[in-house]
């Protein structure tokens, strides 16, 4: 085999180069949209800080107020007040989130004087027990949700909003 | 619920559930003056609609505000609303409104609730929430007179 490189061989090498290099510059992009969603950095992980302190939480559910800073619905941006019922359950903290699985109204507990230590939605009656298990023969079909809990610094920071996991 | 069409989806399969509707009543004044005063209420009026929509979002339907200048006379325009809107298969109707002029009003049909305005521009947001949760409970009983009185 000469080593000398052939005219025709050269040509054919210097199209591949360049060729390669114009293929490569239009793929990239395209691998690289169609990665970005999974290279952005889940905002659903965040815990969001409340001014609960951990160790005043009791037995007894109180509501817990919060804001999300800077939620974004298209191009409008604001901040969004939000609330969660959040009380001890041994050493577990328990955060329920207060809307109702039923037509999305916002419960409150004991909202109702006939039914002490329920969750009552004032719209249609609807009631929940302290673990957010709808009570059968109201209207919600379904128990609370539950919000990730975890405690920094002696504050309550919540998560997402999960399936409650209370209830079997 | 809101007045877009997603749920208005969610309305027309649970109309059984959803009797209530509530339209707020905001005054829209330009002169230089009287804008900031205007905005405010409206700003306040707006603010406690979304708040009291959140709570019973199972309930109410809240329709975009009816907005008016000074030289409508007030007491006819809601009048006439109320006469279109009592075509519409809700039980029950209330009119949201800072608007003295509205205040003791009788129209047939609808309740009207009538709030003072607050500046609530400068607070900052739990003092805004508590405030909020202060009003609610003050129009709380209106809503629900009216709901048990039906049943």
């Amino acid at each position: 085999m000469s080593s000398k490189v052939s005219r025709r061989q050269f040509l054919s090498y210097a199209l591949m180069g360049t060729g390669g290099f114009m293929a490569s510059a239009m793929l990239m992009p395209m691998v690289r949209f169609a990665l970005d969603p999974v290279l952005q950095p889940g905002s659903d992980g965040e815990f969001i800080p409340t001014q609960q302190k951990a160790d005043d939480v009791t037995e007894v559910p109180v509501k817990v107020d919060f804001v999300i800073k800077d939620r974004k619905d298209a191009w409008y941006v604001s901040d969004v007040a939000d609330s969660a019922w959040v009380y001890r359950d041994g050493d577990d903290i328990i955060a329920l989130s207060p809307v109702c699985k039923h037509l999305g109204c916002t419960v409150n507990w004991e909202g109702d004087a006939n039914h002490p230590d329920m969750f009552f939605c004032p719209c249609h009656d609807g009631l929940y027990e302290k673990n957010g298990k709808n009570v059968p023969g109201t209207p919600p079909l379904g128990p609370l949700d539950q919000y990730e809990v975890e405690v920094v610094d002696g504050f309550v920071h919540l998560g997402k909003i999960v399936p409650n996991q209370l209830v079997d | 619920m809101n007045w877009n069409a997603q749920e208005m989806d969610v309305y027309i399969q649970q109309k059984e559930y959803i009797d209530t509707l509530v339209v707020p009543f905001v005054s829209v004044q330009v002169e230089p003056d009287r804008m900031k005063a205007s905005a405010s209420a409206s700003d306040f009026l707006m603010y406690l609609s979304r708040f009291i929509e959140a709570q019973f979002k199972g309930r109410m339907v809240f329709t975009p505000p009816m907005t008016f200048t000074k030289s409508v006379d007030l007491p006819t325009f809601a009048r006439q609303v109320a006469e279109d809107f009592k075509e519409s298969a809700f039980k029950h109707t209330f009119f949201l409104t800072t608007d003295a002029s509205l205040a003791h009003l009788e129209i047939d049909g609808v309740t009207v609730v009538w709030l003072p305005s607050i500046p609530i521009e400068s607070m900052e947001p739990n003092l805004k929430q508590s405030i909020m949760e202060d009003q609610l409970r003050q129009v709380l009983p209106v809503f629900t007179e009216k709901w048990s009185s039906a049943n």
